[in-house]
């Protein structure tokens, strides 16, 4: 797979759950209340060492968002997505930032996360 | 003639000979100003708005200082008659009468005289009439020396240079002259390196750059306005290449993209498994791969192609780089996060393993006279050994990354390395000076110019932006088209003059642009995975070799059906797979 341009971050990391990878700090954790299919995720200002899927328009909790998937470059698994654009007004400041699906990264101390048995249908939110 | 808006009747328009014709349409290739000017020549000339007379098919060249300039190329060319006649037919002097005697003066030695007629020209400016008057005494202050004349040479500076009131500090280096002339290698005024006087011919140039350009004109004006043209044509050109071709003045110069390597002349099929890194030796005749396969290959380049000399074994982790000394005798190659080895390259054999404790080496660089090695380690410093393994010195805090290039410019002063993730840090290691190259985007790789000016640096965007790092640090160009997402993927500089950029890319594409233009120019195809890096022979403009994920190196070259060989297959590619 050639030879990986990999970032290396400083502090409390989340990584990749499958191949360790760095992904984003802790300290850029713009929200915690976010959710994805798969339960729990987190709202980061900057994510590292992913690669980004095809446009595509989803709707979503809080309306119509403009996103792309994102892939951990080492082992490719998806892990969460980045909103490119958002129609709503009210939902603009969650353009260029990226949410992380807690199920899918190793946090800080290592700990993973395991899927809730009540998981929503959607995904999205921040605010109602 | 097929020509374009020229309304003019037949009649007003002079016959040419059947000669000229020929010339005309001999490499003419209805490009606009140069075929139609040849004929306009014979038009009835344009009145601009500012009442001069301009000639021309865009009139903006005034008919009276091109007569001029034709008239000093034909009296540069040697062509007296030609030029005299040409005043006279034109009515337009080349010089005025008066400067004609200032120049008869100047040759002539007659000081006092040309200073009159100087005066008596029309300059306005009075520090012009200064400094040419300045010129000219130095002159005369010269001679007087050169003929052992002192009391008139002192009197000359005295009486005659000093109260000019100019140049004062040129004046007290004249009067040390006089005390040591055998002495006086003047440093600070290069162009007076011994105490005798220069030429006459020579003050006349001097003077005429002093003088404006309407009193003389500029020796080898014509000449200088045609190479600015060629120049820029040539600059222009997007395939240009090759050394032999020729500019011709009959059309405006435009290659065909054949000069640049874009077939497959050799595929060579030994490394087991990715091929990382790509290096031609300074003199282009050995080219160096490292792999994933934890070797490195030495390949031979010579007339047949290019052949495997050695593989070289040894390091415990893949190769993330390698590094030719500067007579090309030895290699570097570097480990990820582990030992930098020193090979000999006419034996295989490894003369040195550089390690630290506890740490692991990133990268991997000379220094120009081969005496000093220099390395980039995982704590993020640089070290710099001996050749027998004594760690000279050690530039600590934060200087490198992990995945940094590491380059010394070939006067030994500068390192350069990617100190963060959005900056190349340039480290002048004599003066202790830094400079950063800061870019928006994380920087993935870089690679540095032959003459060290400039520095190709790879954005995780997949932008390729060029830095002149010369003087101030400016951003010069940039290249897009290829792709990067995920791997670190490499780009060079070569071709004629270094003006091509190349670069991998993930799609498996070789890219090439034309640095100047920033317009890309071939994207080739043959890889079969991702191209990881490239590298174009510096000794040869015609040969590129690009490594991919695909285990295999391919050698680009011109197509030219020259040597068939044995081993051929059908298709024209040669294929190398190590075996003799």
């Amino acid at each position: 797979m050639g030879r990986l341009f990999v970032v290396n971050l400083e502090g409390k990391v989340y990584s990749c759950k499958h191949c360790k990878i760095h992904l984003a700090l802790v300290d850029d954790i713009v929200s915690k209340s976010f959710q994805s299919r798969h339960g729990k995720a987190y709202l980061f200002s900057k994510v590292v060492n992913v690669s980004a899927g095809e446009k595509e328009d989803r709707m979503m909790m809080t309306g119509l968002h403009t996103v792309v998937d994102i892939f951990c470059i080492g082992c490719g698994s998806i892990v969460g997505w980045k909103y490119e654009f958002a129609h709503e007004k009210g939902q603009k400041y969650k353009e260029g930032k990226s949410v992380l699906e807690r199920f899918k990264v190793s946090g800080p101390d290592g700990s993973h996360y395991w899927v809730s048995h009540e998981t929503h249908g959607g995904s999205d939110a921040d605010d109602v | 003639m097929g020509g374009v808006g020229d309304d003019e009747p037949a009649s007003k328009r002079m016959k040419l000979s059947s000669e000229e014709l020929r010339h005309l349409s001999n490499g003419s290739t209805l490009k606009e100003p140069i075929v139609r000017s040849t004929r306009d020549l014979m038009a009835r000339p344009l009145q601009s708005e500012g009442g001069e007379e301009v000639f021309g098919p865009k009139g903006i060249i005034k008919k009276v200082e091109f007569v001029r300039i034709i008239a000093k190329a034909l009296f540069s060319l040697g062509y007296v008659k030609s030029g005299a006649h040409l005043e006279e037919e034109s009515g337009i002097a080349l010089h005025s009468s008066l400067v004609n005697v200032f120049m008869k003066q100047i040759l002539e030695g007659d000081w006092e005289g040309s200073v009159v007629t100087l005066n008596n020209i029309g300059l306005t400016d009075e520090m012009t009439i200064k400094s040419a008057c300045f010129l000219i005494l130095e002159q005369k202050y010269f001679e007087f020396l050169d003929e052992e004349k002192v009391t008139d040479a002192l009197k000359t500076l005295r009486t005659e240079i000093s109260p000019l009131c100019i140049n004062d500090s040129r004046v007290r280096e004249l009067s040390l002259f006089i005390v040591s002339p055998s002495r006086c290698f003047s440093v600070q005024s290069p162009k007076q390196d011994t105490s005798r006087a220069r030429s006459r011919t020579k003050l006349l140039e001097e003077l005429q750059k002093l003088l404006p350009p309407t009193v003389m004109v500029p020796e080898r004006r014509l000449e200088h306005l045609v190479e600015q043209a060629l120049v820029l044509q040539r600059d222009a050109c997007m395939f240009h290449n090759s050394l032999y071709k020729e500019i011709s003045l009959y059309a405006d110069h435009q290659c065909a993209r054949d000069q640049i390597p874009s077939y497959a002349l050799q595929i060579l099929q030994v490394h087991t498994d990715e091929i990382w890194s790509l290096q031609f030796s300074h003199n282009g005749k050995y080219l160096a791969s490292s792999s994933n396969d934890c070797s490195t290959i030495i390949w031979e380049v010579d007339a047949n192609g290019v052949s495997l000399k050695h593989k070289l074994s040894g390091h415990q982790k893949p190769l993330s780089s390698v590094s030719w000394s500067p007579n090309d005798h030895q290699l570097l190659t570097c480990g990820v996060e582990e030992v930098v080895r020193r090979w000999d390259v006419s034996s295989g054999e490894c003369l040195h393993v550089y390690k630290k404790a506890g740490l692991g080496m990133v990268s991997c660089g000379w220094s120009p006279d081969g005496n000093w090695i220099f390395s980039g380690v995982n704590d993020k410093s640089i070290s710099m050994w001996e050749l027998d393994g004594k760690e000279l010195e050690c530039w600590k805090g934060q200087r490198t990354l992990k995945i940094s290039d590491l380059e010394i410019t070939s006067d030994g002063k500068h390192i350069i390395s990617i100190c963060r993730e959005t900056a190349i840090l340039l480290l002048d290691r004599e003066a202790k000076v830094e400079r950063f190259i800061e870019e928006d985007q994380t920087i993935t790789s870089f690679s540095l110019s032959r003459d060290n000016r400039f520095l190709l640096v790879n954005l995780l965007n997949q932008e390729i932006h060029l830095w002149s790092i010369e003087g101030d640090l400016k951003l010069v160009s940039k290249y897009r088209g290829h792709k990067r997402t995920r791997l670190i993927i490499k780009s060079c500089f070569g071709g004629l003059k270094e003006a091509f950029i190349a670069s991998g890319s993930e799609d498996s594409l070789v890219y090439i642009w034309h640095r100047g233009t920033g317009e890309l120019i071939e994207a080739l195809p043959g890889h079969s995975g991702a191209v990881n890096c490239v590298s174009w022979s510096p000794a040869n403009p015609h040969m590129l070799a690009s490594a991919s994920d695909d285990r295999t190196i391919r050698i680009w070259g011109l197509n030219k059906p020259s040597t068939k060989k044995k081993d051929t297959h059908s298709n024209g590619i040669h294929h190398c797979n190590g075996s003799t």
